[in-house]
């Protein structure tokens, strides 16, 4: 059980702000960093990584500051987005040389192992320049993994991995977290994230713009209209009664479904039962349909 | 009552057509031309790219400079190194700018795959590859060409002889040219062979200045012992020595171990287009099977 | 020293072309002397060596070494991965520089010696050999540092040989006491008098010393302060 924690950490290069005063704490489980191209991510993650210097705040791992620290990574495993570059080692060979490199007792075994568990056990003999994109990904988190390291980075996992490799990756990843391992990765793809982690620290541009759980940020963002989906024995009814209501700004019929747009959030969804009741109709389906991470990321984005 | 018949129709909301005129082939290689010749001085390209090419033609232009004015000054009569004794001596600096920046012009659209692009446009790879040879091989002879007006500035300066130095810088300029299509075929051959810059660079240091190095210890040894023949034979095989014996039989005011006269001059200019046709063909044929993939 | 750094570096350099670059120089230079030893005499081959293979090959040789287990990776940023272990950064710089220097000895000093014995006199070309081994270990030191800095490695190496030791060397005399050959030279001058006597014996020594140890220790450096950057 690792922690890595930021504390007011930035990181400018020239004139240019990459990472602006961002304090956060990364424990256990999967955590998804979420931000859209050039927000900052992979300067956020070379900071964690100990790969690069904040110009101002601390960096540290279970209270050690990363930088120029060589023995965090007994305990941090790296992914970069960086391509492999030793082409003329097999996966074998590359996934053994960081087992070597980590001094491990039993190298060999511990190589065995890890492809076993990213499922490259069958092509580890071929070179890495023949290998797929998914494939170079699974070797490279098995290098990162071959140590055991409680603390698991990844920069951009699943760029250019096609869906079924991705679904692998994914299942790899949440199993990690489900063992205790702290582990983070970046992305800019909305529906990675949500399928992958429901804590998401998100950055736009350099700043920190919101922690926690994403469906708990939706809700404190109560200065815009929240959608509900509702579906009920007679929808033109309740639509009628819902206009009446202070609270609900706009509906819509859709297909089989109302389209309801409240602002209050907290008395709509309480006091819908009763209404309903009052005019005797059934409620099938109320449900919030625009707490999926898309709206959250584009509310802290247009902010 | 029949029914109306149900229309509908999409608009085309899409790429708009254009029907109007369109430039040719002879525009693309033209602008692609100047477009390589500014890249070759880092112009158009990052300040850093600016700093190598800079650096080296300042450095070629400073002992001209120097020789200028201690010309001016004294009131020598006449230059104290002939023009193409100059880019001879010169050579390590235009050898060098000719390595460090082949690689701009033939590796990086290949490395980077991105000359898919410039062929996926109507310019056939052939036409792509002779244009940027003559891009780099332009951007030699400017950076061998300024020293040498320079001189010829300084030596109007000095008021030396009008005819005889407009003859020598015009007989150098020819030669350089020559010297330039040379050294942008080889250097630009290498580097679309080995798309790593480090070793495209050593590879034309190879080709340039240790086989230029190689022939000339073997063209004194040989003329030390007499066999004047061989070393002038020698000289064959690399772009420097073609250059220098043929401004030898030029008279161009240059020495080599053993002079350049009779059957050999011919032999000289063959070997010299030779050279270049076999780096063009090369060129062509290697953007070719590129242009295929 | 760590051995799966100097193992990978090894495969990098003898991996694929680079090795056939790698050894076209010693072929070049001891066929060479040797074709001219056949057909002049000893004499006019040795002057090959210190005109073209000292000067010019052991360089270019330690360039193309020093690069090749350092410049790709950092070039590419692949370094990463090798970096991201609990491994002293001076032990890798230092690893992959004994592979380095092992490239230059094998292929830039080691065909100086035959060459030159091809052309008779033993003395002087084990004089020369002591030469070309006390510079090719700085320079590789001195070029894998460059190569730590800078992405152009290459170039600014080969201006370094090129333009400061070659063509600056050969202008200005002072340029001796800052040139890593003529140190090597100063060497092996006290082993045969052919060779030339540029600077004081102690400064060759003590500035070839220098310039390996700080180089490896700045190529560490650097590789301490490894920046990881986004793609370009």
């Amino acid at each position: 059980m690792s922690t890595l924690v930021l504390d007011s950490a930035s990181r400018w290069f020239g004139n240019v702000v990459a990472v602006n005063d961002v304090s956060l704490t990364i424990g256990p489980g999967v955590t998804g960093l979420l931000g859209p191209n050039g927000a900052g991510k992979t300067t956020l993650l070379a900071m964690m990584s100990g790969f690069l210097a904040p110009s101002s705040g601390h960096v540290t791992l279970d209270g050690r500051p990363v930088w120029r620290n060589t023995e965090i990574y007994r305990r941090i495993g790296l992914v970069p987005e960086r391509e492999l570059s030793f082409g003329y080692l097999t996966g074998r060979q590359f996934v053994r040389a960081n087992a070597d490199l980590h001094r491990l007792p039993d190298a060999a075994a511990a190589t065995e192992r890890i492809l076993g568990v990213v499922d490259m056990v069958e092509p580890a003999g071929r070179r890495l320049d023949t290998y797929s994109k998914g494939m170079r990904q699974r070797v490279k988190i098995a290098a990162a993994l071959v140590h055991d390291p409680s603390v698991l980075l990844l920069d951009e996992p699943f760029n250019g991995v096609d869906p079924r490799q991705r679904m692998h990756l994914m299942d790899l990843l949440r199993r990690l977290g489900d063992e205790g391992r702290t582990v983070l990765f970046s992305s800019h793809i909305l529906e990675e994230v949500e399928r992958l982690a429901r804590h998401i620290e998100v950055v736009v541009s350099g700043r920190h713009a919101a922690s926690g759980d994403f469906g708990a940020i939706r809700q404190l963002m109560t200065d815009r209209p929240v959608q509900y989906a509702v579906q009920s024995s007679d929808n033109r009814t309740l639509a009628a009664l819902l206009m009446e209501q202070v609270s609900v700004r706009a509906v819509a019929l859709r297909g089989d479904h109302l389209d309801v747009q409240v602002d209050d959030l907290g008395s709509f969804a309480v006091g819908l039962p009763e209404l309903a009741r009052r005019h005797d109709l059934t409620i099938f389906e109320l449900s919030p349909s625009d707490e999926s991470l898309e709206s959250v990321f584009a509310y802290l984005v247009a902010r | 009552m029949p029914e109306a018949p149900r229309s509908g129709v999409i608009h085309d909301l899409g790429y708009r057509r254009y029907d109007g005129p369109r430039d040719g082939t002879a525009t693309i290689a033209r602008t692609l031309f100047v477009t390589g010749l500014r890249h070759a001085y880092g112009l158009g390209r990052s300040g850093r790219s600016k700093v190598m090419p800079f650096l080296l033609l300042g450095m070629s232009l400073l002992p001209a400079a120097v020789v200028v004015g201690f010309v001016v000054l004294t009131g020598l009569r006449s230059l104290p190194v002939s023009y193409a004794a100059y880019t001879n001596q010169t050579q390590l600096l235009v050898s060098l700018f000719a390595a460090s920046q082949a690689p701009v012009l033939f590796s990086r659209d290949l490395r980077h795959r991105s000359i898919v692009l410039y062929l996926a446009r109507p310019l056939p790879a052939t036409v792509f590859a002779l244009v940027r040879w003559a891009s780099l091989a332009v951007a030699m002879w400017l950076f061998t060409a300024l020293p040498t007006v320079l001189l010829y500035l300084g030596a109007m300066l000095a008021g030396l002889d009008k005819s005889d130095q407009t003859t020598d810088a015009l007989k150098a300029l020819v030669l350089q040219a020559g010297l330039a299509a040379l050294i942008a075929g080889v250097t630009g051959l290498i580097s679309s062979v080995s798309l790593r810059r480090g070793f495209a660079v050593v590879g034309s240091v190879m080709a340039l200045i240790v086989l230029s190095g190689v022939v000339t210890a073997v063209q004194n040894i040989a003329s030390a012992e007499g066999e004047d023949p061989a070393s002038v034979g020698v000289g064959l095989v690399s772009p420097w020595s073609l250059h220098n014996g043929l401004a030898n039989a030029w008279g161009a005011g240059l020495d080599t171990p053993a002079p350049v006269d009779g059957a050999w001059v011919p032999a000289y200019v063959l070997v010299a287009l030779l050279l270049i046709g076999g780096c063009l063909l090369g060129l062509v044929a290697r953007f070719r099977k590129v242009g295929t993939r | 020293m760590n051995a799966t750094i100097a193992k990978l570096a090894l495969q990098a350099l003898l991996g694929r072309r680079r090795f056939f670059l790698l050894l076209a120089f010693p072929v070049l230079l001891v066929g060479l002397v040797a074709l001219v030893t056949a057909l002049t005499d000893g004499e006019a081959a040795f002057e090959l060596l210190p005109g073209l293979g000292y000067p010019l090959v052991l360089p270019l040789v330690a360039i193309l070494a020093a690069s090749s287990v350092l410049g790709p990776e950092v070039d590419d940023g692949s370094i990463v991965y090798l970096l991201a272990k609990p491994v002293n950064r001076y032990a890798v710089a230092f690893s992959k520089w004994l592979v380095a220097l092992a490239a230059t000895l094998a292929a830039g000093s080691l065909p100086i010696l035959l060459a030159a014995l091809l052309t008779g006199d033993a003395g002087r070309a084990w004089a020369l050999f002591v030469g070309a081994v006390v510079a090719g270990t700085a320079y590789s030191a001195l070029f894998l540092a460059i190569s730590a800095v800078t992405r152009h490695a290459v170039i600014a190496s080969l201006m370094f040989v090129l333009i400061w030791e070659s063509l600056l060397g050969n202008l200005f005399t002072g340029i001796a006491w800052l040139s890593i050959g003529q140190w090597g030279l100063r060497v092996g001058h006290e082993l045969s008098d052919q060779l030339p006597d540029p600077a004081s014996l102690p400064w060759a020594i003590g500035a070839s010393l220098v310039v390996t140890v700080v180089g490896v220790w700045f190529a560490g450096d650097r590789l301490r302060s490894f920046t990881l950057r986004g793609e370009d």
